[in-house]
């Protein structure tokens, strides 16, 4: 035997040992043994969405709205700044990234100039044109600012859902805006339940009240303007009303909402004096100071408790509390309880849109695993009789490299988590199909190099050697495409390309050194006549 | 044991120009039905709206299925049919404007209620999958499929120029677009879905291509160096002869799991599968006719040139 075939021979048992450990736990399932988890790896292949049943979706971040905010904050910071220089500016105006102060003197723009570009020279460009100045959020912030929100988007809807109890469901980032949540095992039914839940903004508000009625247009009126825009130079603001109560269609609270439910510690489903579901909620710390003084200082009025924008309700404050409070409205049991979670979890900074969504129900899973099962079992069984009928002795051959090209690609793909996706699974019946290719490649080879006088074993030795570039050329090339698929698939897709890249790989190696293996213990020891293809 | 006997000598440098016409033929078919179905007939991923893929318990027409639709106000865009015809799928488009995103949930309850009238009883009707594709991500899908399908061809091109000569590598990349473009045709005419899925085909196609036609380029750059002055038409027609063996018994080992899968692999996977039993019979007779074909081709006209001038 050649001393090269030993060490391959070790490289070969080494990785069949791994990708038999690797492959043990996606068989065995739950009967595996207490101590295999602290020795070896307990997770197995992993079931696309495709193939378990489930909800897909894409989400799209508006991570735009994320600077919309960022001008807003500006402007409030400015309005404060020029009103301690006593200056009154003409009027604001604010366009993609960039906001528009207008002054009615060249003093007034000069006496604030300076101060701004100190002030915020790392986040802003600022350029005068006339009375105006223009300032413009720097790209690179422009960029921190949206990161950020995303960011944020991600972690507040993984706690969303890894709060809403299903097994193992997966959020993650796709590309720079993308955010790609997928709930295994829940049904259409479900459906409603977890975008609501994914989607809501969740921006919770305590307001004081100064007005309430049935409709806007009388509302506005009473305080001189026009438009609900106009009220905000007033420190005012509208929002309609959800309370169930017909002469309270809409409200008027100031602007500015002091405490908010980025300072809330808990949220849980409750039960009111006459049984109905509703949402309690706590503060702690800073929160509960200033809860504390908003409902201290205005014992008598009453409380508006917004949601996304709307009054949920709007309670007489009766003494100052800190520590606890409760949202009621006409919630069923499941809105109060999913509503509590999404308070729990904080609010979304931007909003999300779904962009694509899947939901795929229990039975085609099933089916196609069946299908996929039975379809590699004959497709396999023909190949495998195929070789054996027609290159006999080395057709077992190239038949156990097969099986160990199998056992590789399941092993690599269970130790590296791969999901296991339709698509994947037709793209390992094909492996099966493509491996033998090589086999095939070498073996008419030998046929040759037989034909042309030489020896048994050394049409061998020339048949593997002459083929070996033959072999890789023609597997790189799928190889190149497998890894385009990659970067350009998406889900299921993507499970193809990764099977077949995997394949291709282990297929390379099952052809070139594994059946050259097998074939030199074979022919080693002896002295050969003739050979069995 | 051999399939076909070791020293073939058939004329197939001869029979180039006869399979020249009946490659543009099949070609002229399959562009003429692309354009008369107005391009492929994209599916959900790309277009955007709302997929619904059903299971009947008994056969159904797909007009019976438009017609009941259409008269509860979901006029469907797409019904196809999914799979082998025993297997009762079918694939069932809407446009956006008749299912908007907001409308899904109401939608899906109601759909089921309308297939349920034309199959009742509680096993009658399966809905298995439901996609909502926004017009955003499907207009990014259709500019990445091209792309991508274009930097297949792009790199196999660079690859083989570097283990090849560029004229094997051109001759390699024309074979490439003549399988793709019949395989399109062959999923226009049949009429379709073009998937996400199918476009996973085509790369594999296109991959798999290349390996036939490497092999034969393979044999005809070793006999290059054995002799280097023959005619090289002789020598191609050698060489493909010489590795006739091998292509057939590639190609029977590959179909042998592409059928399995077409007839055995379940609705999603047919059209997959069809796909690349097309491209699979279209590379390998490319490989033995288009690639070597135009190989002779560009090799001829440089010694023509060289000679000339």
């Amino acid at each position: 035997m050649k001393r090269s075939s030993k060490h391959w021979i070790t490289v070969i048992l080494i990785l069949s040992f791994l990708s038999v450990i690797f492959l043990i736990p996606t068989f065995a399932g739950d009967r595996l043994p207490e101590w295999w988890g602290k020795v070896f790896p307990r997770k197995g292949l992993r079931l696309g969405l495709d193939l378990k049943g489930g909800i897909y979706l894409l989400l799209g971040v508006r991570a735009d709205k994320a600077i919309e905010h960022e001008l807003a904050n500006l402007k409030e910071d400015l309005v404060e700044k020029l009103n301690k220089e006593k200056i009154l500016p003409k009027g604001f105006s604010s366009q993609d990234k960039t906001l528009t102060i207008n002054f009615f003197s060249k003093e007034d723009l000069d006496k604030v100039r300076k101060d701004i570009e100190a002030d915020y020279k790392d986040i802003l460009e600022v350029e005068e044109k006339g009375l105006s100045l223009h300032l413009t959020l720097k790209d690179q912030y422009i960029k921190e600012v949206q990161r950020r929100a995303i960011d944020q988007v991600k972690q507040t809807i993984e706690n969303r859902i890894d709060e809403f109890g299903v097994v193992e469901p997966s959020v993650q980032r796709v590309g720079t805006d993308r955010i790609l949540v997928q709930v295994p095992g829940a049904s259409r039914q479900d459906r409603e339940r977890i975008i609501n839940i994914i989607k809501r903004a969740a921006v919770l508000e305590f307001k004081i009240v100064k007005d309430a009625g049935p409709d806007k247009e009388t509302l506005l009126k009473k305080y001189g303007v026009k438009s609900a825009d106009e009220l905000v130079s007033l420190g005012l603001e509208l929002h309609p009303g959800d309370t169930g109560q017909e002469n309270e269609r809409y409200f008027i609270t100031e602007h500015e909402a002091q405490v908010t439910g980025q300072y809330l510690s808990d949220a849980r489903l409750i039960f009111d004096e006459y049984g109905r579901p509703a949402v309690g909620f706590s503060f702690r710390g800073e929160g509960a100071a200033r809860f504390g003084k908003l409902t201290g200082e205005n014992i008598g009025k009453r409380l508006a408790i917004v949601l996304d924008g709307v009054v949920k309700s709007a309670p007489v404050i009766q003494e100052r509390i800190s520590s606890q409070g409760r949202i009621t409205g006409n919630f069923t049991l499941e809105e109060a309880k999913d509503l509590a979670l999404v308070l729990r979890s904080g609010a979304l900074p931007v909003p999300v849109d779904v962009e694509q969504e899947q939901t795929v129900g229990p039975s085609l899973g099933r089916d196609s695993i069946e299908k996929g099962k039975i379809s590699m079992i004959v497709g396999g069984t023909a190949v495998v009789l195929f070789m054996m009928f027609f290159y006999k002795l080395q057709g077992v051959i190239a038949n156990i490299a097969l099986a160990f090209n199998m056992l590789f690609i399941m092993g690599f793909l269970s130790a590296f988590g791969v999901t296991l996706t339709l698509p994947g699974i037709a793209g390992l019946v094909l492996t099966l199909g493509m491996a033998v290719d090589g086999n095939i490649i070498i073996f008419e080879r030998i046929k040759e190099e037989l034909r042309a006088g030489k020896s048994p074993l050394a049409a061998i030795d020339a048949g593997y050697e002459r083929s070996f570039w033959t072999v890789f050329d023609a597997n790189i090339t799928t190889l190149l495409t497998g890894l385009i698929l990659f970067w350009f698939g998406t889900g299921p897709v993507k499970g193809f390309a990764v099977t077949l890249s995997i394949g291709i790989v282990s297929t390379i190696f099952s052809n070139v050194v594994v059946a050259r293996v097998i074939s030199d213990l074979i022919y080693a020891e002896r002295r050969v006549e003739a050979l069995s293809i | 044991m051999d399939l076909i006997k070791p020293d073939t000598h058939i004329d197939f440098v001869g029979k180039m120009k006869k399979a020249f016409f009946v490659s543009v033929i099949l070609i002229i078919v399959g562009i003429s039905s692309l354009i008369y179905h107005r391009g492929p007939n994209w599916g959900v991923e790309f277009v955007g709206g709302t997929e619904v893929h059903v299971k009947f318990e008994r056969n159904v027409k797909p007009d019976e299925i438009r017609t009941v639709l259409a008269s509860a106000g979901y006029p469907a865009e797409s019904v196809q049919q999914l799979g082998l015809p025993q297997d009762n799928e079918y694939l069932i488009r809407f446009s956006p404007k008749v299912v908007a995103f907001e409308q899904i949930q109401g939608f899906q309850v109601k759909v089921e209620e309308i297939f349920k009238s034309i199959v009742p009883g509680s096993k009658g009707v399966d809905i298995l999958r439901i996609d909502y594709i926004g017009p955003k991500v499907g207009r990014e899908l259709i500019e990445k499929a091209i792309v991508s399908v274009l930097i297949g061809c792009v790199g196999i091109l660079l690859y083989l120029m570097i283990r090849f000569e560029f004229d094997f590598a051109l001759g390699a990349v024309i074979a490439l677009i003549h399988d793709i473009l019949i395989t399109l045709g062959a999923i226009s005419i049949t009429n379709k879905e073009f998937t996400l899925t199918i476009i996973a085909a085509l790369l594999t196609v296109v991959g798999y291509s290349v390996n036939d036609t490497i092999i034969i380029f393979d044999r005809i750059r070793e006999n290059l160096k054995k002799t280097e002055k023959r005619d090289f038409k002789e020598l191609v027609n050698e060489s493909v002869n010489q590795t006739l063996s091998r292509t057939v018994l590639t190609v029977i080992t590959v179909f042998f799991v592409l059928l399995a899968l077409f007839f055995l692999g379940g609705s999603v996977i047919h059209d997959f599968a069809f796909t690349l039993i097309v491209g699979v019979i279209a590379g390998t007779y490319s490989s033995i006719f288009v690639a070597t074909a135009f190989v002779i081709y560009l090799k001829g006209k440089k010694r023509v040139a060289a000679r000339g001038v």
